[in-house]
Parts: structure tokens; C-alpha cells; sequence
């Protein structure tokens, strides 16, 4: 039988994309991203035992992302107490590589002119995720939920023609 | 662009992830929790440290000054409002720490907003102004009576003491309120962008 943090561990490792596409979409600086991302890990380990209160694995993951990388953005611009993070292989450099890629790279620029709660809602919805799913993680209703997205798409469109 | 085509370069990103191993998100996860354990251990000890190195200050003198009665009240007082701080202070620490992501960003905005609010808004939000210049002056009276060597009253009429005070008084709450000022601002700022969010979602509803 598996301990529970080599369960939590199997679920982080299948759904870590969701913590990496929270974080670049709230911090554009790849230290801030890598200590938000550490950050997510261990808020999403303090709540692990609630998951079984939730419908969805996925859900659960984007609701402590999102909120523990709203709850960071404030931090960041203070010095904060930190011990050295161990140097693991810096394999998540890739956030910088990909962003060769011309398209990504201006819709990240146009989603970072978004403000906190339109990214939220847009990260969700570029992962096509359904309205229900939106309004449980931010809270909503599911007729809101689609009048925000229209509301965000717009602004996004917008900011893209720029 | 059409909507789907937006989703369509959103999804490359997927492509170009490499994914961590289990062993290292273990060592992620291991080595965020040591943090958070030593910054918790770091801010207890040193108000733990201060605090007792203030009651075993007051404690010894205390037992030096037993037939000054006034005396003794001074420092009981300050014994009392030290350990009721401390007490207090850890636990608020300990519950904003402990309060858990894993809601809907609406409820866990209230649930912040409403733990700060008690806090920076709430009935004893403004307690700190008091409590500074009276634990200060307590704390002058108690180390300077000490070490005049005098009765507390002797002391009290005595005019170089009462004019040190005059002079020592305003510079130390100036430091003093000037830190706690700090603080306070950037905890209301952080106040007001949780308000300013959550209400933003609400003129959603």
C-alpha cells in the first residue's frame, strides 16, 4: 500500500503542468515562478487530505495554484526570508525557451496586461476547461462565469492587436 | 483570432514542458516544508527568547525590590501584557498559517479578508497605540527605578528622571511607532488588494 506522500506524489507528478501554467501566467521572472511553484507544491500537500471532499483532482489543483499565486503576488516585491533552495536541474528553464515560440509569447504578454482575476478565468479557459469547472474553482456563477470569459477575450483580443 | 485558435497556441505549451521527476517534487516539497518550519521556529524563538528574557529580567528584579510595592506592580503588569502579546501574537500567526488553499478563490478571499480584517480594522485593531507608549514607559520606569537604585516614588520625584523621560519618551515612541507604522501600512495594502479583488468578483454575481 502506498504512504500518502507517494500518492500525493503520483497525482503531483501527472498534473505539475497545471502548477507551471499558474505560475508563468502570474509571474513573468522565472525565480519568482520557480519559488511560487515550490510554494503551490507545499499548499497543495497541506490541503491533501480535503481532496477527497473534492469532485475533481484537477480542480483542486488549479484552486490552490491560483489562490496561493494571488496570495504571493504581493510578497514578491519584498525581501522575504528564504533558506537556499536546493539546485535541482534546470530543466524548467524551458518556461524562457518556449518562449521562442512568436504566437505563445505574445499571448503571455497580452494575458500578463490582464488583471488578476481575468487571468484566472482566461488560464481556465484556454484549457478548455467547462464553465461549471471555472465556477467552482473561482467561486461564481456558471452565467457569470461566461459573461467574465466574453469580457476577458475581448480585452485579451485587444491587448494582442496592440 | 479567433477562440479557438488562442487555445490552439495555449496548448503548445504542453509540448515543451519537461517534467519534473517524483524524486524531485519530493525534494521540492521536503525542502519548502523545512523552510516553513525553520521561518516559523525563527519568529518563535526570538519572540519566545525576548519575551522571557523579559520576564526572568522582571522576575529578578521583582525579587531585589520586594517592599516596593508600586514597583512590583510595574513590573506585574508588564509581565502580564508581555505574555498575553506573545500568547496572541503566535497564535493569530498560526492561524493565518494554517488556513488552507484548497476552496473557491471567492471564499478563500473572504476567509483572508475577514482574518485581517479583525486584525488591522477590528475592535482592537487600534490597541497598539496604546500599548506602545504605555509599555514603554513601563519598561523605562522599571529598568532606570532599578538601577537608580531609589524607591519607584523617590525616582518619580526626582527631576533629572522625570526630565529624561520627557526627552526619552518621544524618541523611543517615534522608533517605535515609526516600525509598527510600517507594518501596519503594508498589511492594510495587502488588506485592500484581497477587498479589491474579492469585490471584483462579486460585481460579477
Amino acid at each position: 500500500m502506498k504512504s500518502p506522500k507517494e500518492e500525493f506524489l503520483d497525482i503531483l507528478s501527472n498534473y505539475q503542468g497545471i502548477l507551471y501554467k499558474v505560475s508563468l501566467v502570474y509571474f513573468k521572472n522565472k525565480p519568482d515562478r520557480e519559488d511560487n511553484l515550490q510554494e503551490i507544491i507545499y499548499q497543495l500537500w497541506k490541503s491533501f487530505p480535503s481532496l477527497k471532499n473534492h469532485n475533481s483532482i484537477g480542480s483542486w489543483i488549479y484552486a490552490v495554484s491560483i489562490n496561493t499565486s494571488i496570495s504571493r503576488i504581493k510578497k514578491v516585491s519584498r525581501i522575504e526570508y528564504r533558506e537556499t533552495i536546493p539546485e535541482l536541474p534546470d530543466k524548467s528553464s524551458v518556461i524562457d525557451e518556449m518562449l521562442k515560440n512568436e504566437s505563445l509569447q505574445l499571448l503571455l504578454k497580452a494575458i500578463y496586461n490582464l488583471d488578476e482575476l481575468d487571468k484566472s478565468i482566461m488560464l481556465l479557459y484556454l484549457e478548455e476547461k467547462r464553465y461549471d469547472e471555472i465556477a467552482e474553482i473561482i467561486g461564481i456563477s456558471k452565467s457569470n462565469v461566461g459573461v467574465r470569459i466574453n469580457r476577458a477575450k475581448e480585452i485579451l483580443k485587444q491587448n494582442l492587436k496592440k | 483570432m479567433e477562440n479557438t485558435e488562442l487555445q490552439k497556441i495555449w496548448k503548445t505549451i504542453d509540448s515543451e514542458f519537461y517534467p519534473k521527476s517524483k524524486d524531485e517534487l519530493s525534494l521540492l516539497l521536503t525542502s519548502k516544508t523545512k523552510q516553513t518550519i525553520n521561518k516559523f521556529l525563527v519568529i518563535m524563538s526570538i519572540s519566545i527568547l525576548v519575551c522571557v528574557g523579559l520576564l526572568i529580567y522582571l522576575a529578578i528584579t521583582s525579587l531585589n525590590r520586594q517592599n516596593d510595592l508600586i514597583y512590583l506592580i510595574n513590573n506585574a503588569t508588564l509581565g502580564i501584557v508581555t505574555i498575553i502579546s506573545l500568547a496572541s501574537g503566535l497564535l493569530s500567526w498560526y492561524k493565518l498559517q494554517n488556513k488552507k488553499y484548497n476552496q473557491p478563490l471567492k471564499n478563500w478571499l473572504e476567509e483572508r479578508i475577514n482574518i485581517l480584517s479583525k486584525w488591522l480594522t477590528g475592535r482592537l485593531s487600534k490597541l497598539y497605540l496604546f500599548l506602545i507608549p504605555f509599555l514603554y514607559v513601563l519598561i523605562v520606569l522599571s529598568i532606570h527605578v532599578y538601577f537608580e537604585n531609589k524607591s519607584f516614588i523617590d525616582v518619580l520625584n526626582t527631576e533629572e528622571s522625570i526630565i529624561g523621560l520627557i526627552i526619552g519618551t518621544p524618541i523611543g515612541l517615534f522608533v517605535s511607532y515609526y516600525g509598527a507604522r510600517k507594518i501596519r501600512k503594508y498589511q492594510i495594502s495587502n488588506l485592500e488588494f484581497l477587498k479589491d479583488l474579492h469585490n471584483r468578483l462579486c460585481n460579477m454575481c
